[in-house]
């Protein structure tokens, strides 16, 4: 899932300066996983700007709105409605920057501001910690590499083994902290009998399916555009 | 170009291998900025003692005059560079642009990095490129030499013949892979291999026992990389601080074991039994000198490790 | 409140009305022991009765022994009617009855379960006269439990309850003796038989018509009028059930030197509690086990000893009452008289030649709609269930209300549906093992030397703090952790993580099965969803609550700096601090206490929010060191307090304004120092 860290308040804090009627807008899916955008740190960022604004005297109202995607059009549409409805000037949301993206493409003159920085695809390796497993290059390569990904993992994205900074598992990188994907590649390799294919060169990778394609897209084809002749549905 | 003793680029550097000799090279940092002066003096210092120098590319990631331009500057002053190359700061169309531009300019040796990570130099805010790695690089460059073929497969005008090299990093783990990334890096292209500096022998005499067995001193000139120590000051540092490397405590101890006016004395004593030791270590073609921020050094290396003079091959 | 789950606590099933028992424990809990005195009230009519006597099948059955021993439900049920008596007095006058129907009931028999359906009858509106042979109301309470165990003002705190919803009583009144019963029958468009079991069995042995030989209820009969029936100095009580123990400990009240107990079971078998027969050991009083009756010796028409014969077997291989004998094995103990205490038994010859029918002594009636033979005539009570306790009998005469309530409104005949209750079950072993263990509040029983001196009570009540700290004690079963509603649940795990007892799941969203909470609420404080309440003692509305408290106060009057202090208010020794404050008070003191059931469950927007609504100081005041109910919260909190205090910081409030205390000593020694310290803090602050 997406993986986002809180933006440090302060930061949030200036964005607002010029805003009367704020919306503090979190998110119910991956930015609640991670503890980052849910309703509860909707309600604390809120709280936080309440305090703050009358502190310094700024006379403006914060609300509060949790939607359970930012990222779809009908979860989104209720608080475009809000939004008009009630005046909001601004809108903090704590979704990943889909998110931010999402409301800016729909909302008008309304500015959006981000309230976390996202920061990777990752899994939940242990409690309260977050690592990154996949960078979204869009031509897995992973049943090259046992299924660990050496593009997301590897600070260098090698692909064809570790570098010389690879020493007793970790990575020279953050060796506290990171292990070598190589070394968890070779090891994992050993374990599936197939430790010989690493001899093989993976070639330079074909990076259009990443981002340097240009923007992504994905289609469905069997819903996409839909539009049933028969005059049927909305 | 090929020629019938199998000669790939006619560098000085490739012909001294072929002749059979002890190859010898050492490394020549190029300045944080445009300073001919100060690299030039450094070539003096070498020059007639190494049969070629490598050009380290922005090394640990710090800004210096590019390896291209240092690389031709060597040249110039009677040198033979070998150009370092990263992947780190140039993508496949960057770095054959800058093979091309560099045989152009009379570079003969290219050494394939996949480079430090920024991390360690002094822009560590910066992004990174990596669009290949060291094996894809050589992969790549052998690619246009041998088959006259850029990356997407378009044709190379004219022919570019160069003595592509690759480092090694025996003492890295995991150290059964190493090897095997040698031999990936040797058949993706590389001519020559220079291994990481050696302290730990054992472990190294190990690695080069399974190089042999996999037939790998037949395929490429491996030289052995030394660094001799300052101080046990620097001893102690590198063995904390360069992953990669670690200096055996004997070692430590004997540096230790001496006043300190006399530790680079010593250090340059071990650096130069490790010659005399591998020497007669069967596929070891020759000696890559490190000597950080001590070229100075190198004549005196180079002449008591009984290397010097360094034949002249036609 | 949220949705509770919809299985029933142990304790709540096991109560014959089902009292809600977790909720009068949390009103005690948080102070209110009018409230807990209301939750009693609402079922059962005898809760002072209760609170002495009652058998308490909610304590055998509540899950916190697994963990350690039950909570002490009837001690606590005795400490709210003890500490709620003027409040009861002025309640009486806003009990709420339906308008009169204009139909008329009559009760015959003022025991627990008469009284209890009369008042249910009065309050839906029907003219209910109860008819008693006696000169005082409640049957056996008043008549057969011994005084040291239930004292006559106890029971009447009760009656005087019923009474005043306006009920007419004819004391003195026995129906077939003093009125007849076809005539009440003519008169009263229901008749409600609640007669008990008032007579005792006899044995057809030989001796059995000597001088000397008693009954074991006209013997407490007597004794509870305060007559002292002869018994000379060695007492022989037959029988080894509750009442037997009663009529031996009574017995030994009154004087003699010996008092034995013989029954035909053995020591396990015997059907009395095992406590009474400990305590009535205490007293000194013998009991010799399987031996059975053979013979009464007297001499010259006066009872001198009995004979017994060895009992082997008391039960059939089908578990019925069959006793069998080894009539070879005999022996005789001296004793100057014996009371018979084998069995009760009604007394029905008021009902002869009437309608109603009477077979062998029994009463012919369907207990699945409380009626006897013949139309509008119902029965309730022992008389129709044969021996129990008081609390069945209550609950019977609920039952018999609501069926001559519908039989009145209908003119049919009520099938009481079936209840089915699930409950919660038994408390899983592993999540037992995880719990703290608590040790059960004790009272301890007036000596026994001192005991037999008379019928003075011998239990004492709970105080203040003994309450408060039994009933922290009470798990709180199935009243835990809710998820909101499952759209908000993004299963992200947290639940899982956080839970010290391994309770929460995630099946698509968070699963906090009821039968394991623990209901320390870490869980619905740590969710980012703020998806996850508690049943009871929730705190997801705290910052309601707190804009509730503050909203009459007026900003210039209150004295700053305004503390909000977050209490664990299982820490209170008296009510003090646990009752809520009036605004006057928040205003005068500058301190607003919040009452939490372990502060371990306030959330990071509970710590935040008080500064938005004006609070300077946000004091936290924990149990005493490792005093904590839930293993893990501890950590927990002060983990999450270290996040807040940074987020403070970086919104500009400061990070020491969210202060940390423990508790010392109780609540009451220590919270002061605390909430004045808070205050001083901040004065240097301010002044900088
Ligand atoms: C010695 C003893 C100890 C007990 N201890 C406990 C205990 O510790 N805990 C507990 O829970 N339970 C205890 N019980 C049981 C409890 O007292 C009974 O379950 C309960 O009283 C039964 O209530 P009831 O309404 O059925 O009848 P009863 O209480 O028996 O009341 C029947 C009433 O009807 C009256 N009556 C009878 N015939 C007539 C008539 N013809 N006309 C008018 N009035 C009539 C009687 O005078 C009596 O007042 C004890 C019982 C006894 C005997
Ligand atoms: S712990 Fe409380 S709720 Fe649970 S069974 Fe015991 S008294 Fe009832
Ligand atoms: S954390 Fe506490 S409240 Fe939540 S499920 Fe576990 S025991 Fe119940």
């Amino acid at each position: 899932m997406i993986v986002a860290d809180p933006k440090p308040f302060q930061q949030i804090r200036g964005f607002l300066e010029d805003y009367r009627k704020i919306l503090v807008l979190g998110c119910g899916t991956c930015v609640t996983v991670c503890l980052a955008g849910g309703e509860a740190q909707a309600e604390l960022l809120a709280s936080g700007l309440r305090i703050s604004f009358s502190k310094d005297g700024k006379e403006a109202t914060v609300l509060e709105d949790t939607v359970q995607r930012q990222c779809d059009e009908e979860f989104v549409l209720p608080v475009l409605e809000r939004v008009k409805r009630e005046g909001i000037d601004a809108v903090v949301t704590l979704a990943c920057g889909v998110g931010v993206n999402f409301l800016s493409d729909r909302i008008g003159a309304i500015p959006v501001f981000p309230g976390v920085n996202t920061t990777f695809y990752g899994g939940n390796v242990e409690p309260g910690l977050w690592s990154e497993m996949c960078a979204g290059c869009g031509d897995c390569i992973t049943h090259l590499t046992g299924g660990i990904c050496p593009i997301a993992r590897c600070s260098k994205h090698l692909l064809n083994g570790p570098c010389g900074g690879s020493e007793k598992g970790m990575c020279e990188v953050d060796p506290q902290n990171t292990e070598c994907v190589w070394q968890l590649i070779y090891e994992r390799m050993k374990l599936l009998g197939r430790l010989h294919e690493m001899q093989n060169l993976i070639p330079t990778k074909d990076w259009r399916p990443a981002m340097d394609g240009g923007v992504r897209r994905s289609v469905r084809e069997h819903i996409f555009r839909l539009q049933y002749k028969s005059g049927a549905g909305a | 170009m090929s020629q019938d003793n199998g000669m790939k680029s006619g560098s000085n550097l490739e012909k001294v291998f072929r002749a059979g000799h002890l190859a010898v090279t050492c490394e020549c940092g190029p300045p944080k900025g445009a300073d001919v002066e100060h690299l030039k003096k450094k070539i003096q210092m070498i020059k007639g003692y190494v049969d070629a120098a490598n050009v380290t590319d922005n090394q640990t990631a710090v800004v210096r005059m590019s390896s291209i331009g240092a690389s031709a500057i060597l040249a110039q002053n009677g040198v033979e560079p070998v150009m370092q190359m990263v992947t780190r700061d140039r993508n496949r169309i960057a770095a054959q642009s800058d093979l091309f531009g560099a045989y152009a300019l009379g570079i003969r040796n290219m050494l394939c990095l996949t480079g430090d990570h920024q991390k360690f130099g002094n822009h560590p805010f910066a992004k990174n490129v990596f669009d290949m790695d060291s094996i894809q690089l050589l992969n790549m460059v052998r690619t246009i030499r041998d088959e006259g073929k850029v990356n997407s497969g378009d044709p190379v005008e004219g022919g570019v013949s160069m003595f592509f090299g690759a480092a090694a990093n025996p003492f890295a783990d995991p150290f059964e892979f190493r090897v095997i990334r040698m031999a990936k890096k040797i058949h993706a292209g590389a001519d020559f291999i220079q291994t990481q500096c050696i302290y730990d022998m054992v472990r190294f005499k190990e690695f080069m026992k399974m190089a042999r067995d996999m037939g790998l001193h037949e395929k490429a000139f491996i030289m052995a990389g030394l660094t001799p120590l300052k101080s046990v000051g620097m001893a102690r540092y590198m063995n904390r601080n360069v992953s990669g490397i670690t200096i055996p405590e004997a070692i430590i101890k004997r540096l230790a074991g001496v006043p300190k006016e006399r530790q680079a004395e010593e250090g340059i004593r071990i650096c130069l039994e490790q010659i005399e030791e591998l020497k007669e270590e069967r596929g070891i073609r020759g000696f890559h000198i490190m000597a950080i921020e001590w070229e100075e050094k190198i004549p005196e290396i180079v002449e008591r490790a009984g290397l010097y003079p360094r034949p002249a091959v036609a | 409140m949220e949705k509770e789950s919809h299985l029933w606590a142990t304790c709540s099933a096991a109560c014959p009305v089902h009292t809600d028992t977790r909720e009068y424990v949390r009103r005690i809990s948080m102070g209110d022991y009018e409230g807990a005195l209301d939750v009693l009230l609402e079922v059962n009519p005898f809760p002072s009765v209760c609170g002495r006597i009652c058998h308490h099948p909610c304590e055998s059955q509540c899950r916190r022994q697994v963990i350690d021993a039950p909570v002490g439900l009837r001690l606590l049920k005795r400490f709210v009617v003890e500490n709620t008596r003027e409040y009861r007095v002025q309640r009486r006058r806003d009990t709420r009855k339906q308008p009169p129907k204009g139909k008329k009931v009559a009760v015959i028999g003022s025991g627990p379960s008469g009284l209890t359906a009369a008042r249910d009858l009065a309050l839906l509106g029907y003219q209910v006269t109860v008819f008693e042979k006696d000169s005082v109301l409640g049957g056996m309470l008043a008549h057969a439990i011994p005084r040291y165990r239930l004292p006559m003002d106890a029971l009447q705190e009760d009656i005087d309850d019923i009474l005043a919803v306006g009920i007419e009583a004819r004391l003195n009144c026995e129906v077939g003796k003093d009125v007849l019963f076809e005539s009440v029958k003519k008169e009263y468009d229901a008749v409600l038989i609640a007669v008990g079991l008032a007579e005792s069995h006899s044995l057809p042995i030989p001796g059995i018509g000597s001088k000397g030989v008693l009954l074991g209820i006209p013997f407490l009969w007597d004794v509870a009028n305060g007559e002292r029936p002869f018994l000379g100095d060695r007492v022989m009580v037959i029988g080894g059930g509750n009442v037997a123990v009663d009529v031996a400990r009574a017995a030994k009240r009154l004087g003699p030197s010996t008092v034995m107990m013989a029954c035909l079971e053995s020591r396990e078998e015997m059907p009395a509690w095992k406590w009474e027969i400990e305590e009535a050991e205490e007293e000194g009083i013998s009991i010799m086990n399987s031996w059975g009756p053979k013979a009464v010796l007297e001499r010259d028409g006066k009872t001198t000893g009995i004979e017994f014969k060895r009992c082997v077997r008391v039960f059939d291989e089908n578990k019925r009452f069959n006793p069998q004998y080894d009539e070879m094995e005999t022996t005789a103990v001296e004793a100057d008289s014996v009371i018979l205490t084998i069995g009760q038994k009604a007394n029905l010859d008021f009902l002869k030649g009437t309608p109603v029918t009477v077979d062998r002594g029994r009463l012919i009636c369907d207990r699945d709609s409380c009626t006897a033979t013949e139309r509008g005539v119902f029965t309730c009570g022992e008389v129709m269930t044969g021996p129990g306790s008081a609390i069945q009998a209550i609950a019977t005469g609920h039952d018999a209300a609501r069926a001559i309530h519908h039989f009145l409104e209908t003119g049919e005949t009520l099938k009481l549906p079936q209840v089915s209750v699930e409950t919660i079950g038994e408390l899983p072993a592993q999540t037992a093992a995880r719990a703290r263990r608590f040790d059960r509040v004790e009272v301890n029983l007036v000596e026994a030397s001192a005991r037999i001196r008379d019928f003075s009570p011998i239990e004492p009540g709970y105080t203040e703090a003994q309450a408060l700290a039994e009933a922290r004690r009470c798990l709180a079963c199935a009243t835990g952790a809710v998820l909101d509603s499952g759209a908000q649940c993004a299963g992200c795990l947290t639940c899982v993580r956080v839970c010290p007892f391994g309770v929460a799941t995630v099946e698509r969203t968070a699963v906090m099965p009821a039968q394991q909470c623990q209901t320390c609420g870490l869980c619905a404080a740590e969710c980012p969803a703020a998806g996850i309440a508690l049943a009871r003692f929730a705190t997801n509305k705290m910052k309601e609550n707190l804009e509730g408290f503050l909203k009459d106060c007026s900003p210039g009057a209150m004295k700053r700096p305004l503390v909000v202090s977050y209490c664990c208010m299982y820490e209170a020794t008296t009510r003090e601090y646990l009752r809520e404050q009036s605004q006057r008070e928040i205003e005068a003191t500058g301190i607003l206490r919040v009452m939490v059931p372990c502060v371990g469950r306030l959330s990071a927007i509970d710590l935040v929010s008080p500064f938005e609504l004006g609070a300077d100081r946000v004091a936290i005041i924990a149990c005493r060191e490792h005093g904590c109910m839930y293993t893990g919260a501890e950590e927990l909190l002060e983990r999450r307090i270290q996040m807040v205090r940074r987020f403070l910081d970086e919104v500009g409030v400061g990070g020491a304004s969210l202060q940390f205390y423990r508790t010392e000593t109780s609540a009451e020694a220590s919270w002061p120092r605390f909430w004045q310290d808070s205050k001083r803090v901040l004065g240097e602050l301010s002044a900088a």
